[in-house]
């Protein structure tokens, strides 16, 4: 009875037992922190385990006891409301600046235009059955999609064509998946290799939303290699993949 | 090809089989033999996972043993690690939401046993755990058996509840279903194709041998 | 050495008081839903009465009052239910072994398979119940029952699902076996002619209720109320009046004077049911004059006649009595040598030791 009682306890501890860094990330920065996290393997040999998702989502993982070392976020709200509940060590640093682009798919009857004339055209003349953006509750770049479109004052007529991603990912499914006929993304995964043969895209210019600061902290049970990892996503490696992929770097 | 995922996907199955299986059959006999007035309460709330959409279970599992929870604050000063996101949580929830697959067919099994035989059980002077393991078990096998390749079947394809409660972590909480998800958003479709056909052929795999190892063992107990 | 039963239970009703000879059969006859598989039930433990008191040579199985509650695996019984209760997932032999736990796997085995011989359904060890006749599945029970060699056999209604053949063997084989053990058996059955053929006591039972136990041959030919009487199915239901003013009981039966067996002392005259069995009506020969001291001679006209098989049933008309009907069972030779035929007046003797008075 006793060794089974030992047992039991060896199993659940080692949920804790971690197999190198453990980090939450915002799904806008898969593909880079893909890259990022391979480079890091190569120079110390640690290895780093990511789980991606939309920023809201994980925030309120991490709120519920998820044991992530490192929290890669698309915004900064998310960090400072977990600053102030005193879940991180700090209050973290901004890595990157985030842009959005314009995806279209193969076949679509949309154009590819920055301006997003097109877009109004397309709604007017009723070619466009529906638009793909992340949910605005959940993610920084939802919310950024929206003010692009309130901007370019087509918020209003768009809304009822809308397909919301519960996350960039997921948004991006919809848009390069054929089910709409376009959406807007993080430029990071418009851009990606995977999608090259799925469709066309192009940058929206950055003044037409608020900056999209990404910020990320480490928590407080953070361990010796996500405390190396943070640093090194500070770094000239990190930072030199990160525009690779479409993203400013403070 | 993840097979952390799949390993992952497999020992949650085991895992879930080992601890519903035993309490689903004490707790389906008693359903089948009780004349309680509570039964059909009870019977109902075994049946609500079923009812109820995946993502809302794991949304009052997360309340019921998150790290906010007084059960899930206990747990994690008793063991160091809190219960959701990790292995141990998703068994949890996995045996919680398993449970009308599991106690159905088996209480369907256990009624079907005639109130005659029971009695000349107790009549040849058989103990109550000799009743149960020779006369009971046996006669009520198909359901044990339906029970298992049921749960077993439907814990290796469980989506909604696993990634509320286990959110997807990397060689902990990410199951083969999530892992299949994650290809899909990355736009990896070969690499999820992959991964679903090897889902389908252990799933049918499994089935096939457990109800062919059925066969043979009904022969054996009925000599 | 008896058995005591003292059991009252609400659903299913019963409420019995009696103290039953151990070692021998005794039957417990009555309709269905009177209550007799409930009794078995609750003798053998799978219902647990409100309230009572089980015994069996003292020793207590059930006692409400002391807390006394021996499960049903606990008591040295052995049950055969109507439909056997055979577990379908094993074998002959291994159905028996069942009975058999507390022996070691070698010595079990070898029981078992002298037990289905002694029930004579050896060389069908091997094979399951569903592969076995009627009357193969009730030895297998029987065996089975045996097998503990129990000092309580309780069988319900264990030969009425077998064909008349099978069951005469089956009743020889129950006779030799208890001869041979000397267990005590509860035989429920609905069957007066089997429980005359088998038990030596006998219990009648209706609603719940036990409405007269005793010898076999006693309670058959001397039933003590209304009620016994009809369980017995006895035609022969009749009011009377006691009168013993005169000195000598007398029953007055319409127009006619019966002399009957000393009554309880009756300053008043009282009425009162009786009964005669229809084999105890003597019919006088026509070519010979009436005969002896005590005949209780009555003139009656034969209404029909009924032949079944050797016996023929004769319904008579009383002389006085015209709506009243006095059975009577008559060999057909008897019949035949009276020339008796429907209209013909015959008369008939009323034994005195015949007449059988009845409680209400």
């Amino acid at each position: 009875m006793r060794r089974l009682l030992a047992a039991l306890l060896v199993f659940f501890a080692s949920a804790a037992a971690a197999q190198g860094a453990l980090v939450a990330a915002a799904a806008n920065v898969k593909f880079a922190l893909d890259d990022i996290v391979a480079a890091f393997g190569r120079d110390t040999g640690h290895t780093v385990r990511v789980s991606y998702g939309a920023t809201g989502t994980l925030a309120q993982q991490i709120e519920n006891g998820a044991p992530f070392e490192l929290f890669v976020a698309a915004d900064e709200a998310s960090i400072e409301r977990l600053a102030a509940a005193g879940y991180t060590r700090d209050r973290g640093a901004v890595y990157a600046v985030g842009r959005l682009a314009l995806f279209v798919p193969r076949g679509s009857t949309l154009a590819v235009d920055a301006t997003l004339a097109d877009l109004k055209a397309a709604l007017a003349d009723d070619r466009l059955k529906r638009f793909a953006i992340a949910s605005p509750e959940h993610a920084p770049y939802g919310r950024a999609a929206q003010q692009v479109m309130e901007r370019a004052g087509v918020w209003d007529t768009v809304r009822p064509r809308l397909v919301l991603g519960e996350s960039v990912a997921q948004a991006m499914q919809f848009a390069a998946g054929g089910d709409a006929q376009g959406g807007l993304v993080p430029l990071a995964l418009a851009s990606a290799p995977a999608l090259r043969t799925r469709g066309s895209y192009v940058a929206i210019p950055d003044a037409m939303h608020a900056p999209l600061r990404q910020r990320m902290a480490l928590m407080k049970r953070a361990g010796a290699a996500a405390i190396a990892f943070e640093a090194y996503l500070r770094g000239p490696m990190a930072r030199e993949i990160l525009v690779r992929h479409g993203y400013a770097v403070p | 090809m993840d097979w952390t995922a799949f390993r992952l996907s497999l020992w949650l199955a085991a895992w879930t089989l080992a601890v519903l299986l035993p309490l689903g059959i004490v707790a389906a006999r008693w359903l089948a033999t009780t004349r309680s007035r509570a039964r059909p309460w009870l019977e109902a709330l075994t049946a609500l996972p079923l009812v109820l959409p995946p993502t809302v279970v794991g949304f009052y599992l997360l309340v019921a043993f998150g790290a906010r929870s007084p059960l899930g604050d206990a747990f994690a000063r008793a063991f160091g690690a809190p219960l959701a996101f990790s292995f141990a949580g998703l068994v949890v929830a996995s045996v919680i939401v398993n449970v009308p697959f599991a106690v159905q067919p088996l209480q369907r099994a256990f009624a079907a046993i005639p109130a005659e035989v029971r009695e000349a059980a107790q009549c040849c002077g058989l103990s109550r755990w000799q009743a149960f393991v020779r006369i009971e078990l046996p006669l009520a096998w198909p359901g044990v058996l339906s029970a298992a390749v049921l749960t077993f079947a439907h814990t290796l394809g469980e989506f909604g509840v696993v990634l509320m409660v286990g959110g997807s972590i990397p060689g902990e909480t990410r199951t083969i279903a999530i892992a299949i998800y994650d290809r899909v958003q990355a736009f990896d479709t070969g690499g999820a194709g992959t991964m679903a056909l090897l889902l389908v052929a252990v799933s049918f795999a499994t089935v096939a041998v457990a109800f062919g190892l059925s066969d043979r063992w009904l022969a054996r107990a009925t000599r | 050495m008896t058995l005591d039963l003292a059991i009252r239970h609400p659903v299913p009703p019963l409420d019995v008081d009696v103290a039953l000879p151990a070692g021998e059969i005794v039957a417990i006859v009555g309709p269905s839903g009177s209550g007799k598989t409930s009794l078995l039930r609750a003798i053998a433990g799978l219902v647990v009465p409100h309230e009572g008191r089980i015994a069996l040579d003292g020793h207590a199985w059930l006692d409400t009052a002391r807390g006394i509650r021996t499960p049903t695996r606990a008591r040295p019984i052995g049950y055969v239910s109507q439909h056997y209760g055979l577990f379908p997932h094993l074998s002959a032999i291994a159905n028996v072994a069942m009975s058999l736990m507390h022996l070691p796997a070698g010595a079990r085995l070898e029981r078992s398979r002298a037990c289905l011989a002694q029930a004579h359904v050896a060389g069908l060890d091997d094979r399951l119940p569903r592969a076995l006749s009627g009357g193969q599945q009730q030895r297998v029970a029987m065996a089975r029952a045996l097998a503990r060699e129990p000092r309580l056999l309780l069988l319900d209604e264990p030969f009425s699902s077998v064909d008349r053949s099978t069951r005469k063997r089956l009743y020889v084989e129950l006779k030799r076996l208890h001869d041979e053990l000397r267990f005590t058996v509860l035989l429920v059955t609905h069957d007066l002619d089997e429980a005359a053929m088998l038990a030596t006591h006998l219990c009648l039972i209706q609603r719940g209720r036990i409405v007269q136990h005793g010898r076999t041959a006693d309670v058959l030919t001397r039933p003590r109320s209304v009620a016994a009487a009809r369980l017995l199915d006895l035609p022969n239901l009749f009011d009377g009046v006691i009168d013993e003013r005169s000195g000598t009981p007398t029953l007055r039966w319409g127009p006619h004077r019966l002399e009957i067996a000393r009554a309880e002392r009756a300053s008043e005259p009282r009425s009162t049911a009786w009964t005669i069995l229809p084999t105890r009506v003597l019919l006088h020969r026509v070519d010979r004059p009436s005969r002896g001291e005590h005949e209780n001679a009555v003139a009656c006209r034969v209404v029909d006649m009924v032949v079944l098989g050797d016996d023929v049933g004769v319904r008579l008309a009383p002389d006085g009595l015209p709506e009243t009907r006095l059975h009577v069972k008559l060999s057909v030779h008897v019949a035949e040598r009276n020339f008796l035929s429907p209209g013909r007046d015959v008369t008939v003797s009323l034994l005195r030791d015949a007449i059988v008075l009845l409680d209400a």
